[in-house]
């Protein structure tokens, strides 16, 4: 019984280059998605109709997703919020269609989380200017630095061990009971383990991200 | 034998995240009681609670999945 990421094929450069699935599902994810909002986006409208209509309801979505935490200076980090959570919805959701979700692997895992916390000190130093942000590690206190320092760790390793257990544990129970009952008793647990938590975790990374975000950009006020 | 055990005794940070779960749930229960137009905002802050709390039982998970995997 072996639940993590499988090698697919070998790209022969530097030595070998080991390609594994979650990496090649990531591949087809991101091209549908560009495909999609590259054709929906061709040739916009004032009044949509048909394809146009379905991409502003999403954009409109995460929009007051984004603005009901922040208000309407927020609005800078849409398109961040927004790439995430399309790409984690779909990854999430996959298995219920038989394809291994890539976010199983502790590695894709460990890259969003990365990304979120690159973009959390960016966008402080942006609001804030450099001499601020340095600043802002002894707000309220000075006492409180090393704990400030260490969040710049803790908190990318507590987003990445979430998403990957979560969605680890509900690939292995399904493998089990599909190992054990094939028939009909996984279509059930599916609809919890696949669809729901998946939904549930995408939109927690997405909401801790805005919400990290939200705080470096604050000043405090005196 | 004492790899089983230990990944069982790993399992048991199931029951704090219960009880934080259960608690979160039956404050948020009470708050949609008293305030039925405030529901959504309710929603979402219970959600990011409950996640919050299960991220916990995900930590027992993985130490018990790591420690089968790795101390055979």
């Amino acid at each position: 019984m072996d639940f993590g990421p499988k090698i697919l094929f070998v790209i022969p450069l530097l030595g070998g280059i080991p390609v594994t699935d979650s990496v090649v599902v990531s591949w087809f994810i991101v091209a549908f998605l560009g495909i999609i909002f590259y054709m929906g986006g061709r040739h916009l409208k004032n009044i949509p109709e048909g394809m146009q209509n379905v991409l502003e309801i999403i954009l409109d979505f995460i929009s007051s997703f984004v603005t009901d935490v922040t208000g309407p200076k927020g609005e800078v980090i849409i398109p961040y919020i927004g790439t995430v959570a399309l790409y984690l919805i779909i990854a999430n959701v996959i298995g219920a269609f038989g394809i291994s979700p890539p976010t199983r692997d502790i590695n894709i895992a460990a890259s969003l989380a990365v990304l979120t916390i690159i973009y959390v000190i960016y966008s402080s130093i942006k609001a804030r200017g450099f001499k601020g942000w340095l600043k802002s590690f002894t707000e309220p206190l000075g006492i409180i630095l090393p704990f400030k320092i260490l969040d710049i760790f803790t908190r990318p390793l507590s987003l990445a061990v979430r998403l990957f257990g979560n969605i680890m544990a509900g690939f292995i129970i399904m493998e089990l009971v599909k190992d054990f009952v094939p028939v009909l008793v996984p279509s059930f647990l599916s609809l919890y383990f696949d669809f729901f938590d998946g939904l549930i975790q995408a939109v927690v990374f997405s909401l801790l991200t805005v919400m990290y975000v939200h705080e470096g950009m604050e000043k405090m006020e005196d | 034998m004492s790899v089983a055990m230990a990944a069982g005794i790993a399992a048991l940070s199931v029951i704090g995240a219960g009880l934080g779960i259960g608690v979160a749930t039956s404050k948020a229960v009470e708050a949609v009681a008293r305030q039925p137009e405030a529901s959504n905002k309710i929603t979402t802050i219970f959600l990011l609670g409950a996640a919050l709390a299960e991220a916990t039982a995900i930590y027992g998970l993985l130490i018990a999945i790591l420690i089968i995997f790795f101390l055979k």
